[in-house]
């Protein structure tokens, strides 16, 4: 059984669509990882998906169970972490995971294995107040609240947005310890880089999904060569790139530009024959495998 | 679970820096301090006197009005405009012009040549010191003829009686209405924010994707301002009783009663509030707006029947109106629930409006 299948779920906020038509499949116990930028509708999905609000049109089903008419028992098999902290700042760590518990019909003890490994961590600073707490004690105080009733399925709504990259690589060994646990979790990241981490994702733009696959599939559909050219003056670079023949998309990234060329039109040799000819010759030109970042940005070009 | 849900909200009341403290304040504010700010007894009226007579009469009628306490003498001459000059400066709210041959017209009865002038600028102050310097007016009258022995009697002679606060004690009249100010705002007002905090925080969308139910939820979250409107409610009693020697002249189950009916409507105000802000700033606006609706509108300061008849209607859509009657009456008269049905409707009506519309809203929301 799949933990989650979604089809055709359109959601609309007056005029503005948030969700067009969108359909997914989630194996048990894969992570899945939704990418898009800010403003795609990643929310919008999630709110959908844990029952807290209704889709103008689609159905959907987590575990077998509808979205409308299982609600109820869908919230006790779901863990959700949204992105914006929301534990009671003025419980302690220790109150506010045995209040979770309580409301999920459970107790801290009887799932103590579940977390344990995440809870050791914030163990010592058990009765602190929750509002007291550092940014990414915060973090894990929250996913074992997500986490303490054993939840079949895992939603974390931008779990990593705003918290630095050593907390962030940490986090991600966290969600791989808990999918060999037998959770399937279902995240939501802004940060290209995180999705090769995944096992599948998809890719969301604007309301509508771009793409999807595992990592692998989607860098391996790239259909053109890429290139990374590094220069003194970025600026007139990029502006002769993008109107050279053959060019398909050339985008700065990081202190780079990544140029993407169609292979039956032009080569590395035809680029560097533009470049030369605009006189901005301290280059350099190496041929790059395609990121998915690369890849995102060539199907949101569509 | 329920014993859960309650004992966290207890829990954070009581950690809260400010909430207890001012559960505790509040009551004991309330009846020692506003009682006598809010008193619409009105003291020393300046008074001016235009004596054209100068005669013994009229230092007798001078002498019966400052006598009575309520009023100071400011002026006693025989200029005018002198008197005059002090009401436009507000040195004076009152004037009484003695006209001249005074004290012969009326030791023979055959009329009274005064005539008063009050400044209305402040209107209870206005209203009322006209009706004290009649007062005295009809007392120099009385007691004047009754030394004379003429048998000219006083044009109208009325007598007043005062039920129930025979002494007129705007304090006693005041407690019963205090009470229900403060039941309000605690019962309507504190729960309707706490609810909307749990939203800024994001906190309920944490709960709402947990099993358990919305309902549940909400009644938790009233049940300790529920505790806290009843412990206002007894303590106000008592230090009514300890401090002013006031007791309930009716069953004191009846005030629980009404109170359990007023907690009912405001339940369903502060849910419908709650459901339409999305944060604490809105909130308070809103409740900012129906409190000083509510209090202004509910006979509580100023009587329903002195107000037109379109501002009447209005009062029929506030609770405080009948919880304020149902309590005074109560208090002060004694009444029975079966005495004061029609407050006992109007708060009924109400309650199943309110409660209706806040669950429908609450639905449309999920």
């Amino acid at each position: 059984m799949k933990a989650i299948e979604i089809s055709g779920i359109s959601k609309n906020y007056g005029h503005v669509a948030a969700l067009r038509e969108i359909s997914l499949d989630v194996d048990s116990g894969e992570i899945f990882g939704l990418i898009g930028p800010d403003g795609a509708g990643k929310t919008t999905l999630f709110r959908i998906m844990t029952t807290l609000m209704l889709a103008d049109a689609g159905s959907g089903k987590i575990c077998g169970m509808d979205i409308v008419s299982d609600y109820s028992r869908i919230r006790k098999i779901i863990g959700y972490m949204p992105g914006r902290f929301s534990l009671y700042q003025d419980l302690s760590v220790r109150e506010n995971l045995e209040y979770f518990a309580t409301l999920f019909g459970t107790t801290v003890e009887k799932n103590y294995g579940t977390i344990k490994e995440i809870y050791s961590r914030i163990e010592p600073f058990r009765d602190r107040k929750a509002g007291k707490l550092s940014g990414g004690m915060k973090q894990k105080l929250a996913l074992c609240c997500a986490l303490v009733h054993k939840p079949s399925v895992l939603f974390l709504d931008e779990p990593t947005t705003g918290v630095d990259a050593v907390s962030r690589s940490e986090f991600w060994k966290m969600l791989e310890r808990i999918r060999k646990s037998g959770v399937t979790v279902f995240v939501s990241t802004p940060y290209m880089d995180e999705a090769s981490l995944c096992d599948r994702l998809a890719m969301i733009r604007d309301g509508v999904i771009i793409g999807t696959g595992t990592p692998g599939q989607i860098v391996s559909a790239y259909p053109y060569r890429l290139l990374s050219v590094e220069g003194d003056r970025i600026y007139p670079l990029l502006k002769k790139l993008r109107e050279t023949e053959g060019v398909i998309s050339c985008f700065s990234f990081g202190a780079s530009l990544h140029l993407a060329y169609d292979p039956e039109k032009t080569g590395t040799s035809g680029i560097l024959a533009a470049i030369r000819e605009s006189g901005l010759e301290d280059c350099k030109v190496r041929e790059i495998s395609p990121g998915i970042e690369d890849c995102f940005m060539q199907l949101a070009r569509k | 679970m329920w014993k859960y849900l309650l004992e966290k909200e207890f829990k954070q009341f009581f950690r809260d820096p400010g909430l207890p403290r001012m559960a505790l304040a509040f009551p004991v504010l309330m009846m020692l301090v506003f009682p006598f700010a809010v008193s619409m007894d009105i003291r020393n009226i300046n008074l001016a006197v235009v004596d054209n007579c100068m005669s013994k009469e009229s230092s007798r009628l001078i002498e019966k009005c400052t006598s009575s306490g309520y009023f100071r003498l400011v002026f006693h001459g025989q200029s005018p405009d002198e008197a005059m000059r002090l009401m436009d400066n507000n040195k004076a709210d009152a004037i009484i012009t003695i006209m001249p041959g005074f004290d012969k017209e009326t030791v023979s009865g055959s009329g009274f040549p005064a005539g008063i002038k009050v400044n209305t600028v402040n209107g209870t102050k206005g209203s009322l010191g006209s009706r004290y310097i009649l007062q005295c007016v009809r007392s120099y009258v009385g007691e004047r003829n009754d030394a004379l022995g003429t048998a000219v009697p006083p044009a109208a002679d009325i007598s007043e009686k005062y039920y129930f606060n025979p002494g007129m004690d705007y304090k006693l009249f005041m407690i019963p209405a205090l009470i229900v100010i403060a039941i309000t705002m605690i019962t309507a007002f504190l729960p309707a924010l706490n609810i909307v905090s749990e939203k800024e925080a994001g906190t309920i969308e944490q709960i709402n994707v947990t099993p358990v139910s919305k309902t549940a939820f909400i009644v938790c979250k009233m049940i300790p301002y529920w505790a806290i409107a009843f412990f206002i409610l007894t303590a106000c009693l008592v230090i009514a009783w300890a401090v002013f020697g006031y007791v309930c002249r009716g069953n004191i189950l009846w005030l629980y009663i009404f109170t359990v009916l007023d907690i009912i409507v405001m339940a369903g105000l502060g849910l419908l509030i709650s459901n339409y802000s999305s944060n604490a700033q809105q909130a308070m606006f809103v409740i900012w707006f129906f409190a000083v609706i509510f209090m202004l509108m509910s006979g509580i300061f100023t009587p329903i029947a002195s107000m037109p008849h379109w501002a009447q209607y209005i009062t029929y859509l506030n609770p405080m109106r009948y919880f304020a009657d149902a309590m005074r009456a109560v208090y002060l008269k004694g009444s029975t629930p079966a005495e004061l049905w029609y407050d006992v409707a109007g708060l009924a009506a109400l309650g199943s409006v309110m409660v209706g519309a806040a669950v429908a809203s609450y639905r449309k929301t999920e």
